[in-house]
């Protein structure tokens, strides 16, 4: 690696000033919520690591998470990003093709091994391998193999994360997520439909900055500085939920006075991403500022939790037939229990000896 | 054949329907019945609290009814009730409840608990736990023909006197009339203005009655002391004089239980509908208002209130009527606070008032009507039932108000009766 360039050279290159690199460590520091003192830190970090190899893997997906990243607002941030790592492996980015493509990856893997950064955006079918191949390989065992020698994976976006649309009911290709195959190498989880592309590049530079070991995740494998805190809990319109006022409809009175959404079906208070403060689009809006409620999308199934419109407090999910077999056994262990009851109560009216006013008193 | 603890049981057993389980099973143990309960908030003793006072109730149920209790009781846990239990609970069931059924109307899960004490003293009486007072008035009215013994003689006294009175004719046993007047002992014993006030307004409205020989006592002691067979001796009585008649109706008198006894649970008892309808003499006297067949003249100017007798109102239904013929007769009319169907019970009712070992308690209970009656300042209550009558007056005396005078309804109706054709 010591015959890559180093970050400096590569900016001045791009035509980017010190001040320039300055300010997106600055921004960087504070997506990851570290405190400011870290910030040079960061820029330290950046100028002197060599450009790790990324191969970028993508399966069962849209190509909406590559399109997010491409987005990513911060300062010069994607040229950054695909300077500050050497992106050798993306097909939907590079020019080549065919052979020459997997050429390119087998050779990062091999220049690379045990180094490398794998990025996964989509789901994996493990229902048939050949629901998704690429190059005649399949999604299954690309990723065994790429994976193998990986320094860390990070997915990205729900699909990868948790299997995402794919893997929604009735899941037709049988799509797993990458935890549910790679259990030997660490997995980094930055889910969303897209995840917010600030989040995606800051996860990539925290993991070049201060290493895999710094990156604190939650039960759901997700950074805590970008997944700690529900959308609810950030919310601009948190007030209107707190006292109560809740728009009924899209059009009603409530909706144009940007009342609360929870009715109307906004996960915003069992999802936890940073949307509401870093919101979309170099910080423009976010869904619910948008308008409409939450989805979720940040959350494992999030598209079988009932319907986007009900309200959290609706039970999701199909209850009709449990429901009706709960009222069926009930009924039958009812009329089980009234017969005992019934035949009980036979038996003593059977037994009843008429009472007379005289024998009322207790005779010893 | 004896009062024991198994036939206590068995009469228990006897008790639970469907309506019991589903009351236990809903009980949600929130403890607002207390705080409906006069002798809980007179004496602030969490043991009257009304759903305890069918623990042992439950207790049967739990462990013979239910599938969980049942288990238990083959594994030999369930908690087995001992004549013990009974004699700790005699007090409570019987001395600390006048079946009043305010209970019944804050419950949450909606359980009637009143309904379920009634049940649960058929047990206590079939095992010898019935109050030794209420006892004694079984025999004497199952003997006799009335609680305080034969009254036959009474009644014959005060008819001629109240006939005298009035100058109308009072004919005893007369068939195919509209209807029969039957009465609780307490207005034969007291005098004859109820007999003359019936005569009166009947008289005037051109209705039909007569009074049984055979089965003129209201009052039911089976009733108040829990004990269907002796229940459905006594209104067997009454059934049949008015069935020997052939009257259209019968009119229970100004008496809480008897209207109990012999308008919802005398059908019950003898297992078949009446040939005849029951009226309460308010309910009749509202209809014959509305006919236009009771007329009054002139005014009470005396600030009165009115007593809601729990059996009649809130458990009896009966609140506009006796309000409808207040107002023909008084223009100081004015109500306590919770009159109506949340009504505070006089704290004589359900056989507290005859049983004399709950005196103090009774007196204690009290408290509640007079602060009520305190706050409203009345120089008259008016009342349409016997029992609440007496006990208004004795508790009333005993802590020097009685400058307050009680009056019946019936009674002040006839008194304002427009008598000139």
């Amino acid at each position: 690696m010591a015959d890559k360039p180093l970050l400096p050279d590569l900016m001045k290159a791009h035509g980017i000033s010190r001040r320039g690199f300055l300010k997106y460590c600055a921004t960087l520091t504070s997506a990851m919520a570290l405190p400011p003192m870290l910030a040079p830190k960061v820029a330290h970090a950046l100028e002197t690591t060599a450009r790790p190899s990324v191969i970028w893997l993508s399966f069962q997906e849209c190509t909406g998470c590559t399109e997010a990243i491409t987005r990513s607002h911060a300062p010069t941030i994607e040229d950054l990003i695909f300077n500050v790592i050497s992106l050798d492996y993306h097909h939907t980015l590079q020019a080549a093709s065919g052979d020459a493509a997997e050429h390119a990856r087998e050779q990062a893997m091999k220049d690379n091994w045990g180094n490398y950064l794998v990025v996964v955006d989509g789901s994996i079918p493990i229902g048939n391998p050949g629901y998704s191949t690429i190059a005649g390989i399949s999604n299954l065992d690309m990723l065994k193999e790429t994976a193998e020698g990986a320094a860390a994976i990070v997915a990205v976006g729900t699909c990868a994360a948790y299997g995402g649309i794919p893997h929604a009911d009735p899941n037709p290709t049988g799509a797993v997520s990458v935890s549910d195959i790679i259990t030997d190498k660490p997995i980094i989880n930055v889910p969303g439909c897209p995840p917010i592309p600030i989040v995606m590049t800051s996860v990539l530079a925290q993991f070049l900055t201060f290493g895999l070991e710094s990156i604190e995740v939650d039960k759901l494998g997700r950074p805590k500085a970008f997944f700690g805190e529900t959308i609810h809990d950030r919310c601009y319109r948190r007030p209107f939920y707190d006292k109560g006022l809740f728009a009924e409809g899209f059009d009603d009175e409530g909706a144009r006075e940007g009342w609360c959404l929870y009715k109307l079906g906004c996960k915003g208070p069992t999802t936890r991403s940073v949307c509401a403060t870093v919101k979309w689009n170099n910080g423009t809006s976010f869904p619910i500022q948008a308008g409409h409620g939450c989805l979720g999308c940040t959350e494992p199934d999030f598209w079988d939790n009932g319907g986007f419109y009900k309200p959290l407090s609706v039970p999701a999910g199909e209850y009709r037939k449990l429901g009706l077999a709960a009222v069926a056994g009930g009924a039958a262990l009812g009329v089980a229990g009234g017969a005992v009851g019934r035949a009980n109560k036979a038996r003593a009216a059977r037994a009843h000896e008429t009472v007379d006013a005289h024998d009322l008193e207790k005779k010893t | 054949m004896t009062a024991t603890l198994e036939r206590g049981l068995n009469a228990l057993r006897e008790q639970i329907d469907a309506p019991v389980a589903s009351f236990f099973t809903s009980c949600v143990s929130c403890g607002l019945c207390a705080e409906a309960c006069l002798f809980y908030k007179e004496t602030g003793d969490p043991q009257y609290t009304p759903i305890h006072k069918l623990e042992l109730m439950q207790r049967l149920w739990s462990n013979e009814y239910t599938l969980l209790g049942r288990a238990k009781s083959m594994l030999g846990l369930g908690k087995k009730i001992t004549d013990e239990d009974l004699t700790e609970w005699e007090t409570l069931v019987y001395d600390s409840c006048t079946m009043c059924g305010r209970c019944t109307m804050v419950c949450p899960v909606g359980n009637d608990i009143t309904m379920m004490i009634r049940k649960m003293r058929e047990g206590m009486s079939a095992s010898g736990h019935g109050p030794v007072d209420l006892v004694g008035a079984a025999e004497r009215h199952t003997d006799g023909t009335s609680p305080m013994g034969d009254l036959t003689k009474a009644l014959h006294a005060r008819v001629k006197q109240a006939s005298a009175e009035t100058g109308l004719e009072i004919e005893l046993d007369k068939p195919g009339v509209d209807y029969m007047l039957i009465l609780s002992s307490h207005e034969i014993a007291s005098g004859e203005e109820m007999i003359a006030a019936v005569a009166r307004i009947m008289h005037k409205a051109g209705v039909t009655w007569t009074i049984s020989t055979e089965g003129f006592e209201a009052t039911n002691v089976g009733i108040q002391l829990g004990n269907r067979d002796v229940a459905r001796n006594l209104v067997s009585r009454v059934v049949d004089a008015a069935e020997k008649l052939g009257v259209k109706g019968v009119i229970s008198p100004e008496c809480g239980h008897a209207f109990q006894a012999i308008r919802w649970e005398g059908p019950n008892l003898i297992g078949r509908e009446y040939p005849f309808e029951v009226v309460h003499i308010i309910e009749l006297l509202d209809k014959l208002r509305a006919e236009g067949k009771l007329k009054t003249k002139g005014k009470d100017h005396d600030r009165i209130t009115f007593h809601d007798p729990c059996q009649i109102n809130r458990r009896g239904g009966i609140n506009k009527e006796p309000r409808n013929l207040l107002n023909m007769v008084s223009d100081n009319f004015i109500e306590t606070e919770d009159a109506g169907t949340m009504n505070w019970c006089c704290s004589g009712g359900g056989g507290v008032g005859a049983n004399t070992r709950a005196n103090d308690l009774q007196a204690k209970a009290f408290n509640i009507k007079k602060r009520q009656i305190e706050a409203v300042a009345p120089e008259k209550i008016v009342t349409m039932c016997a029992f609440c009558h007496t006990t208004l007056e004795n508790q009333l005396e005993a802590r020097n108000m009685d400058d307050i005078e009680v009056l019946g309804l019936t009674e002040m109706m006839a008194e304002y009766l427009d008598d000139e054709d």
